[in-house]
């Protein structure tokens, strides 16, 4: 036996089959785990994370070239299908973009309710979130109750915007209707509930031992990679960077509100989930303040049928619910965008996998592609 | 290098306003008739915007750095190809700047300018909260400076610059595929690639920078294209 064992270490066809060395594992583009079609090759070295590798794009649908083919007003639905579970701030991203290259200045009244309803889909987004993380994670039943609570805000958008999902939310120039009747105290309702709702969530996990251990410490992406990568939202807010869109270049009057911008320290998994958390508190906070200082007013600015904005280039971006979403506009004086480029958030977002995932385990990886929040809608355009 | 990319930019402040006679060699000989106008080309319209950061760059690169105007108070600056990378670090490293991150990288296409290209960065200041485009000319492949050396995050961007309009990033550490299928011809965002359809039809309607559907028809096909011609 003795003589075996020596055997083997020397020329035996089995020393290759012992001998330690990398693997490469396919993550996705079928997995449960991945929110869509990514996939990740993953290099092992036993358990232990060496590279990895994002493929995506099996969702793209060419969204920015159909744009061009459409005229300004026509092109605003599609963009709503982009990130799909923040619908209304995607479609607040290009409508803002197109008013800033027009000049037309947005009815105070039409802005507040833009807050309204960006911050809804904020809260919505971060729910599912929130569930389908849990999920990943071990957590099965924060998803219930986290779509318990979006179905309350989609039954909102419903009421007022005839959509739940992709509603078009808002007309170039301001927004389409008032409240409807009886919406604003089951809004209130809602908000007045909903702080509770998340002190629920909270019990069930941040001080959950399991959850600790599976998110604190993973996925670690410190201040100035994080900058250098161009991460935004709560991916870079996670690692203590203070940079909110709505602070930095306020837009649609959110200076007018009081609000704090969650941060994280350690720029791990956990703090992410904190930093969302957080932040869906602090939404409750702006949509009261901004139902509470309703200002009257006309619901639209001036503007024409036909759009035909001046000849140039405009940038405008919103704090979306994955983080800083960009629209670039090019017009060439006609009355179909030239160009539009969509600086998406979840698709930059997930340039740091790479930085987050080496060096730790295959298990964690999964927690980390949660704890990024991609919506491959956005990621694959 | 620099000459080449000085010679184009120089008669745009002269050609702004005034588009129609930009032909200067038989400006004194009697218009003809004029035959279609021909496609517009492709100029931001709206005021220069001064501020610190522009200054800044004015003083430290003089006249290689250039104010485009724009319709919305946005600052912009056209930078000459072979200073970009310089730009992009002072940009980032000057106190008075301090752009240390890139918002936004992309790229656009006008099949009609003199070169054909732009690569538009959008910088922005998490510390001074301010915002900068920064926009460079290519022709057709002309390869184009990588900006992962100055930011990391510039990869994935570039490389779906690449993807859409061929615009090479020369240093790109991996310019692969990234959004597209691996076997896919052509560059989806370019002018001439037709919304749907087949690479014929992309040839046949590859004039104007605008891709038309034609009918088999030549007489009619002509038609077409010249009211193509009027229209833009």
């Amino acid at each position: 036996m003795a003589a075996d064992r020596t055997d083997l270490s020397v020329t035996s066809p089995l020393r290759e089959v012992l001998e330690s060395r990398e693997v490469e594992l396919n993550l996705g583009p079928q997995h449960p785990a991945t929110h869509g079609v990514y996939r990740a090759i993953v290099r092992l070295d036993g358990e232990k994370v060496v590279g990895i590798k994002s493929v995506i794009g099996y969702l793209h649908r060419g969204i920015e070239k159909w744009a061009e083919y459409r005229t300004w007003t026509q092109a605003t639905p599609i963009f709503d299908r982009l990130d799909y579970l923040g619908a209304v701030l995607n479609c607040h991203g290009y409508v803002g973009a197109v008013e800033k290259i027009l000049g037309v200045e947005v009815p105070k009244k039409a802005q507040y309710i833009r807050v309204v309803l960006d911050e809804l889909q904020r809260i919505a987004s971060h729910l599912l979130w929130l569930g389908t993380h849990g999920l990943d994670v071990g957590a099965q039943s924060v998803l219930f109750y986290a779509v318990r609570e979006r179905e309350a805000i989609m039954d909102l958008f419903e009421a007022m915007l005839g959509q739940r999902l992709l509603p078009n939310a808002y007309p170039i120039g301001g927004v389409r209707f008032d409240f409807p009747r009886g919406w604003v105290p089951v809004c209130r309702k809602f908000l007045a509930e909903f702080p509770k709702k998340v002190d629920d969530y909270e019990t069930l996990l941040t001080t959950n031992r399991i959850w600790v251990q599976r998110t604190k410490g993973v996925g670690v992406v410190s201040a100035e990679e994080a900058v250098a990568l161009s991460l935004s939202g709560p991916t870079l807010r996670g690692s203590g960077v203070n940079f909110d869109v709505r602070k930095a270049i306020p837009y649609s009057s959110y200076e007018d509100f009081d609000f704090e911008v969650p941060l994280g320290q350690n720029g791990d998994v956990y703090d992410r989930y904190l930093c969302r958390i957080r932040e869906m508190r602090q939404s409750v906070r702006i949509i009261q303040q901004a139902l509470d200082g309703m200002p009257e007013g006309e619901l639209k600015g001036k503007v024409g049928r036909i759009i035909r904005p001046p000849m140039g280039e405009a940038y405008f971006t919103v704090e979306a619910a994955k983080g800083q979403l960009g629209y670039y506009i090019v017009s060439d004086g006609a009355e179909k965008p030239w160009r539009v480029h969509v600086r998406a958030p979840s698709f930059i977002n997930l340039q740091g996998m790479e930085t987050m995932c080496k060096g730790g385990l295959i298990a964690d990886v999964v927690a980390v592609i949660g704890s990024i929040d991609i919506v491959l809608g956005e990621v694959d355009r | 290098m620099t000459d080449e990319t000085k010679t184009p930019e120089t008669p745009k402040p002269a050609g702004d306003a005034p588009e129609a006679p930009a032909a200067p060699p038989k400006a004194a000989a009697p218009a003809p008739p004029k035959a279609p106008p021909g496609p517009k080309k492709w100029e931001p319209t709206g005021t220069v915007v001064e501020n610190d950061v522009t200054t800044a760059l004015k003083e430290r690169f003089g006249e290689a750095v250039q104010g485009v105007p724009s319709p919305c108070g946005e600052a912009t600056v056209l930078v000459e190809k072979g200073l970009l990378l310089d730009v992009l670090a002072f940009l980032r490293d000057d106190p008075r700047t301090a752009m240390n991150y890139l918002s936004d990288l992309t790229a656009a296409h006008y099949p009609v300018n003199d070169r054909k290209f732009e690569v538009v960065y959008h910088l922005f200041s998490l510390e001074k909260k301010h915002a900068l485009r920064v926009k460079v000319k290519l022709d057709d492949r002309e390869p184009c400076p990588t900006a992962t050396k100055v930011w990391p995050g510039a990869d994935w961007m570039e490389r779906e610059a690449h993807d859409m309009f061929g615009i090479v990033f020369e240093g790109h550490p991996n310019l692969e595929v990234i959004l597209l299928p691996e076997d896919f011809e052509g560059h989806p965002l370019r002018k001439e690639y037709p919304l749907g359809g087949d690479q014929e039809e992309m040839i046949r309607g590859n004039r104007y920078g605008k891709p038309v559907y034609l009918p088999d028809d030549l007489e009619e096909a002509r038609k077409i294209l010249e009211e193509e011609r009027h229209g833009r």
